[in-house]
């Protein structure tokens, strides 16, 4: 009923396709295109770098070289398993595993905000935001957990280990997926949000706790980047690019996912409209 | 007739649990034999373990295990009675604070709680700890045990309230219980271990686990506390 | 005229499903309103929003000249509900039960009070037994002195007669008639000859649209019957 849609009766149904969402697909095409540069960058731009400073050291603490004059590999205990430090394209990921996680933190943030704007408000709209804000959230969540594999498993040479924030960040996984799990066992719309918003905002206590516990534990394996030296230039670059290129990506499928939702939910509202007439 | 005081509602409330709870049992027994039972499970899980240190290391770690466990299901059914004949609908009806009804559940719950762990840590103890020699500074480990069990009556309050109106609230209660208890627990354990274990720096770690373990409990109590209102009106 | 209830364009909805739109009438005090209306025709959602259990998303309320938003707590020391589900925790006494509610409203003299109902609701004999040995018929007395405990001047009544006994049914509407005095019902049912046997005004929900609210005088019972059939569609009866 295209003609009856002007009618104020109508406004209070579910909408979607602001600015935002014409700005969508370009976002994702930016995306995609600045991934990709940065994913170039990192292979033939960037220095090639050791994770872990893992050398071999003399009794006075310098680095033991070989006579071509590079530093000599050597076992580091890390997680009760003795590590083996090679100078490895391994580190590669770390442009792609510090972005990704950072949006995740990010799209946690968001869904929170959603989940406290849900609970002031009680509008669908809100509760909507916030549940494909934690879509997006566990999807980097589990990039992050993919690439934080791969990165434990060619640098640290061990496939797990109860690491501090290794641990807070399975744990965080655990509870956006336990959010979801939650939204499934319940029947009533109104409850199902409600109790699905203080599900997302006690859920994102967990994030702070992960983001700081490398600066708290200081036997933590994961570097703090920032405050041991920082980068070079071209190491930032590349990072920056992947971390904006990741950015975009985010916004472009949340944006794409929640227009899908909320379609889905004009179209329910039109089918109680007419059944009611 | 003049609203009675939050104190005095909140007394009622908690002696209406006690009261039911001492009368039926259920919560306590069904905890109690839980506990032992995971005892014996243990009993075979260590049966293979010939040094006594090994044991000593674990045991932290064992113990705050049964606890999680045993407390996960006297959580599940803290909500049964409230739920059977619809009781808490009446209680909402009653001119008071939605906080009040959260501050006595968590009460009742953590009294609960502390009951078994008086069973269950003295038979831990006889179990698994007397052929071992634990370290001077043990019977500080009750510290950890009360700020631990603080923070999971406060969180197992509302999220026992968020899955008794659930499908399968019995796995849905772990799925949400456990990830959010995990820094608690975590905290907890390495003070229950340091103090077992002893050491020089056991003193520091206990100090540091429990600073932890407190601030979590502060910031998800009073959190479980704002937002309880909105979890029982829904 | 006071009073008990005033409604106006109360509504409930979430998303694009509405429970409740737009519902406005006005019950005067003293009143015995039946709200009739098939499954899912919003009558529960309409009761709970009175007794403060639910909150509006639109409109506004007065009750017993307390703003249903701003003003719940006042207005739930002065309202009673009885369910279909007794409210009565199983493993306490009667008394204890009654005693737990007392405490809750802040009642005067409660042990006094409490002797009082369980005589008028017969139960005295019973008072030291739990709930859970009631007969159903037994817990919905006891169910009637829990909502009165605290003298409330408006009584809301969800399908009290689900489950009972043509027995337990008599006494139950004998318990009804000595409480009307100078109290305000509210009773939600699908029982359409009961509900209008008993009532005063009569208000037909159906899709969350209020189709009928009328004094009874001035309503005959044929065709209010055929009419209700007629709007709600499905016949109830």
């Amino acid at each position: 009923m295209p003609d009856t849609k002007r009618q104020p009766k109508q406004r209070s149904l579910p909408e979607a396709g602001q600015m935002a969402d014409r700005v969508a697909p370009f976002a994702l095409i930016v995306g995609i295109v600045l991934t990709t540069v940065g994913f170039f960058l990192a292979f033939f731009y960037a220095a090639p770098v050791n994770g872990a400073e893992v050398y071999a050291r003399d009794a006075a603490g310098n680095i033991l070289r070989d006579s071509a004059g590079n530093a000599l590999p050597a076992l580091e205990e890390i997680g009760g398993q003795l590590v083996s430090n090679v100078l490895l394209i391994s580190q590669k990921i770390f442009y792609f595993h510090m972005p990704v996680a950072l949006v995740s933190f990010l799209a946690l943030a968001v869904a929170a905000f959603y989940c406290v704007r849900f609970l002031m408000t009680k509008q669908q709209r809100y509760d909507t935001c916030a549940r494909i804000s934690m879509e997006i959230a566990l999807v980097f969540v589990i990039c992050t957990m993919i690439t934080g594999e791969m990165w434990t498993r060619f640098e640290w040479g061990v496939w797990w280990t109860w690491e501090p924030r290794l641990t807070t960040y399975l744990i965080l996984m655990l509870v956006v997926i336990a959010y979801f799990v939650l939204r499934n066992a319940l029947d009533d719309p109104e409850r199902c949000a409600t109790y699905a918003a203080v599900v997302g905002i006690i859920a994102f206590v967990d994030v702070p706790i992960c983001f700081m516990i490398t600066r708290l534990v200081p036997s933590s394996v994961h570097p703090v980047v920032l405050r041991e030296g920082g980068m070079s230039a071209d190491m930032g670059i590349t990072l920056v690019l992947v971390l904006i290129g990741m950015l975009c990506v985010a916004f472009a499928l949340y944006r794409m996912r929640f227009r899908q939702v909320r379609m889905q939910e004009r179209v329910e509202a039109l089918k109680a409209a007419l059944d009611e007439e | 007739m003049a609203t009675p005081s939050t104190f005095r509602q909140y007394k009622t409330l908690l002696v209406k649990d006690v009261r039911q709870e001492f009368r039926t049992k259920e919560m306590l027994t069904s905890m109690g034999i839980y506990a032992l039972l995971v005892l014996i499970v243990y009993g075979a899980a260590l049966a293979q373990t010939s040094n006594q240190l090994d044991i000593l290391q674990m045991s932290g770690g064992l113990l705050w295990a049964l606890i999680v466990f045993t407390s996960l299901l006297g959580l599940n059914r803290s909500f049964f009675a409230e739920k059977e004949q619809g009781c808490i609908e009446g209680i909402l009806l009653a001119p008071l604070d939605r906080s009040v009804l959260f501050l006595a559940k968590a009460t009742s719950n953590l009294l609960f709680l502390i009951i078994i762990e008086v069973i269950a840590v003295p038979l831990f103890w006889f179990f698994f700890l007397t052929t071992t020699t634990p370290a001077e500074t043990f019977p500080l480990m009750v510290v950890p045990l009360i700020v631990g069990t603080i923070g999971v009556a406060g969180v197992g309050t509302l999220l026992s309230t968020i899955t008794m109106n659930t499908r399968g609230k019995d796995v849905m209660l772990a799925v949400l219980f456990i990830p959010l208890i995990f820094p608690l627990l975590y905290a907890c354990v390495s003070a229950t271990t340091a103090v077992l274990v002893g050491g020089d720096t056991a003193l520091n770690t206990f100090m540091l686990s429990l600073v932890l373990a407190a601030g979590y409990d502060i910031i998800m109590v009073l959190l479980s506390w704002v937002l309880y209102d909105f979890v029982i009106s829904a | 005229m006071e009073y008990a209830i005033e409604a106006r364009k109360l509504s409930k909805s979430f998303g694009g499903r509405k429970a409740l739109s737009e519902v406005s009438f006005s019950l005067p005090e003293g009143a015995f309103l039946s709200v009739f209306g098939h499954n899912g025709a919003g009558k529960t959602t309409l009761l709970r929003i009175l007794a403060t259990l639910a909150r509006p998303t639109g409109g506004s309320a007065k009750i017993l000249g307390y703003d249903l938003k701003e003003e719940a707590e006042n207005i739930r020391s002065h309202i009673g509900l009885i369910s279909h589900a007794p409210m009565l925790y199983p493993d306490l006494t009667a008394e204890e039960n009654l005693l737990l509610y007392a405490n809750l409203y802040g009642v005067e003299n409660p042990e006094a009070r409490v002797k009082e109902l369980l005589k008028a609701v017969e139960l005295k004999t019973r008072r030291m037994d739990t709930v859970r040995g009631f007969s159903r018929g037994m817990k919905q007395r006891l169910s009637i002195a829990r909502a009165l405990i605290h003298n409330p001047e408006l009584v809301f009544l969800d399908e009290p007669y689900s489950g009972l006994d043509p027995h337990a049914v008599e006494i139950f509407d004998g318990l009804i008639q000595n409480a009307r005095e100078g109290r305000t019902f509210v009773m939600v049912s699908h029982d359409l000859a009961k509900g209008f046997a008993l009532c005063t005004h009569a208000l037909v929900l159906s899709r969350g649209n209020v189709v009928v609210f009328e004094e009874k005088d001035k309503l005959d019972f044929e065709a209010f019957q055929a009419t209700y059939s007629k709007t709600v569609g499905l016949g109830v009866l």
